[in-house]
């Protein structure tokens, strides 16, 4: 990469090298919609604010400008609004509480251009980074992140394919075949219903970028879950041409929402956080299910020479992973769990919402980010890189 | 011209044409020297422009769609800016002032309001069933006929402005005299308006070609993500696959498209007879 290049990179388009990840893109949805939350009271009634003005939180929370670690500190980056009370609350107390170690959330976002900034220049700021599956894989490319310690961090409070060599999932969320009840006379139930427009009229949408999609399509195309890696992206895209002309795509994850909101789509591959909100305001006329969903995850990076030592990040991993915290978490942001024995802690009411609960994860698939990083034989192009260019090409052909 | 005259003309324009070099023309240079370089010097990625089937495609439909826009929105500018040459003062204004008033509106808020109006059960399918000309709703937004449009819609006031201007330059008394020499009104128009009224059809058609040519949140809106131009393309190229040498490539190719468009038509016109410099 040329200087010019990373120069670009860090000044003018911070965010380049981060849209590979779906995690990304997929936290600061989160954040819009705890924002939204808020603003109506509903995350209030939680006693959100007064549970964090009670272990002294709020004055630790949020620090403008980037944090910079002091002695007995520890700085957890994610991306910030109410997801850095959430952590807070979630996480950094209970941490303060057991070890002493006082937890500052940043909520600035960890790019991966950042991070790699951070550490290739010596001035890391940031202890614990809040990325996703496949944002671990490109800095562990980059030799920028530290191996987890599974000796510290337990490989049994994740769900298995989660723990990687250099990251380990902290939560999950999936894509799943949301539809609109009242307007279809059957409910569908796989993704070869969703592509089939005879017994199932109306329009869909599916996201803009490949990911989550094209693993549809090949369920779509008669493949079982143990089939689906390596994708066979001329089957994908076959089935993707397919069904374009009842296909509406969507960008965010509002927008996913708006179709449905507006009438304009019966069916849906969308977010399951965004289906979960879409149940409730239409009164349950929006629904989904499970079978065949794409679960995946965000995960936890260390930098390299993190300020406040392997040890202590290590420790507020491995303390991050208990169930009841996350439950916390998954009832303030709607994020999974990644601890399968949380689900024993979720509200009974919430179960069937959580796409971790045993019954939920184990009709899905869980996406594999290694194969999206992997190179796909074509030029330079990792498989994400050339899916991305096919599945454009095969949604506007 | 004495020539400190001429030094002093420099002196003037100075400031602006630093300006250009700087926050132009230099980021424009870097654009083209990252096409030759990314990921290693050579022209490789200017190959992909003849041998890549996707990209040949995606400029296909980016000339489909220009040629298309140019030729509806010029006709219909140049009935608005005939009408607004022969109708009184005050209509005049009127539809000057809502010509201009939509060039003055956002690009993003005339998409988003076509989507409402446009979209499944928006307002114009709703009505076209609710009066039972349709049974079910048509497809008019989230493909081409969406993107023309919106595109349409915004290049309007690019075709009506030139025309109109060339049009109040046109001697009225000519048409009498052909009307006074026998020829027919629609005699009269073809053989002596249509004629004198060229170079601000030419005008038009350079304008609103060369900005469709780049034109990005159009059709990202209206298209649905079912007409990929080639400015989506390379936002692509740039942001998600990280391919720098195939955006800048195709960044550069764009750039001397509009070159070559406008050269074709110095070549046939003179330029600057078009834009009233002389």
């Amino acid at each position: 990469m040329s200087i010019l290049k990373s120069q670009y990179e860090k000044d003018l388009y911070p965010e380049i090298a981060d849209t590979i990840d779906d995690a990304t893109d997929f936290q600061r949805d989160l954040i819009e919609i705890a924002a939204d939350r808020h603003a109506k009271g509903e995350i209030d009634r939680r006693g959100f604010l007064t549970a964090l003005a009670g272990i002294g939180a709020l004055g630790l929370a949020g620090v403008p400008g980037g944090a910079k670690a002091a002695a007995g500190e520890l700085v957890v980056v994610n991306w910030g609004g109410p997801a850095v009370d959430a952590y807070q609350a979630a996480f950094g107390a209970p941490f303060t509480a057991a070890t002493g170690t006082k937890v500052v959330i940043d909520g600035t976002g960890p790019l991966l251009s950042k991070i790699r900034a951070m550490v290739e220049s010596g001035a890391v700021t940031w202890d614990v980074c809040d990325t996703g599956a496949a944002s671990t894989l490109v800095l562990e490319k980059a030799g920028v992140i530290q191996a987890i310690d599974y000796s510290v961090v337990d490989k049994e409070k994740v769900v298995l394919d989660y723990a990687y060599d250099y990251g380990v999932a902290n939560y999950l969320f999936s894509y799943i075949l949301a539809y609109n009840a009242k307007r279809l006379d059957t409910a569908p139930e796989s993704w070869a219903d969703f592509w089939d427009t005879a017994a199932f009229p109306g329009m869909r949408t599916l996201r803009k970028q490949p990911n989550g999609m094209i693993e549809a399509a090949m369920f779509a195309a008669g493949k079982s879950m143990e089939e689906i890696y390596p994708i066979d992206l001329d089957l994908a895209m076959g089935k993707i041409k397919e069904l374009r002309d009842d296909v509406i795509v969507w960008g965010s994850g509002s927008q996913s929402q708006e179709l449905f909101r507006t009438g304009e789509v019966v069916m849906g591959n969308i977010w399951h956080t965004r289906a979960n909100l879409l149940n409730r305001d239409m009164n349950g006329d929006v629904t989904w299910t499970w079978n065949q969903g794409i679960a995946t995850a965000g995960m936890w990076n260390i930098p390299n020479n993190n300020p406040a030592g392997t040890e202590s990040a290590m420790a507020f991993i491995a303390s991050a992973q208990d169930p009841q915290q996350q439950v916390e978490l998954f009832t303030l942001m709607g994020n999974g769990p990644a601890n399968p024995a949380a689900s024993d802690f979720v509200p009974e009411d919430r179960r069937w919402a959580n796409p971790g609960q045993p019954e939920n994860w184990s009709l899905q698939l869980t996406q594999d980010a290694r194969w999206y990083q992997a190179e796909s034989g074509k030029g330079d192009l990792t498989n994400d890189a050339l899916a991305r260019e096919l599945y454009l090409d095969a949604m506007s052909g | 011209m004495p020539s400190s005259l001429r030094l002093g003309y420099w002196l003037l324009i100075a400031p602006a044409l630093g300006a250009m070099l700087v926050f132009y023309v230099w980021p424009l240079v870097q654009v083209l020297w990252l096409s030759v370089t990314e990921p290693y010097p050579g022209l490789q990625n200017y190959e992909s422009l003849f041998g890549n089937r996707v990209i040949s495609r995606i400029w296909w439909t980016t000339l489909e769609v220009c040629v298309l826009t140019t030729v509806i929105t010029v006709m219909l500018g140049y009935i608005v800016a005939y009408a607004m040459t022969i109708v009184g003062e005050g209509q005049r204004t009127g539809m000057m002032l809502c010509v201009l008033l939509s060039l003055w509106l956002s690009v993003l808020i005339r998409a988003f309001a076509w989507v409402m109006l446009l979209r499944g059960n928006g307002v114009i399918n709703e009505g076209l069933m609710s009066i039972g000309v349709v049974d079910e709703p048509l497809r008019l937004v989230r493909n081409q006929i969406g993107v023309l449009i919106g595109m349409v819609h915004f290049m309007l006031p690019l075709a009506v402005l030139p025309i109109y201007a060339n049009m109040t330059g046109i001697q009225g008394r000519l048409i009498s005299a052909a009307r006074g020499l026998g020829a027919s009104p629609a005699r009269a128009f073809l053989l002596v308006f249509l004629p004198l009224s060229k170079p601000g059809i030419i005008a038009a058609t350079i304008l609103v070609f060369v900005f469709s040519l780049g034109f990005f949140i159009t059709p990202a809106l209206l298209g649905g993500g079912r007409v990929v131009m080639i400015s989506e393309y390379i936002r692509v190229s740039f942001e998600e696959t990280l391919r720098w040498g195939q955006a800048t490539m195709l960044s550069t190719v764009l750039l001397f498209a509009v070159f070559l468009a406008l050269g074709l038509v110095a070549w046939l016109v003179d330029l600057r007879q078009v834009f009233g410099a002389r």
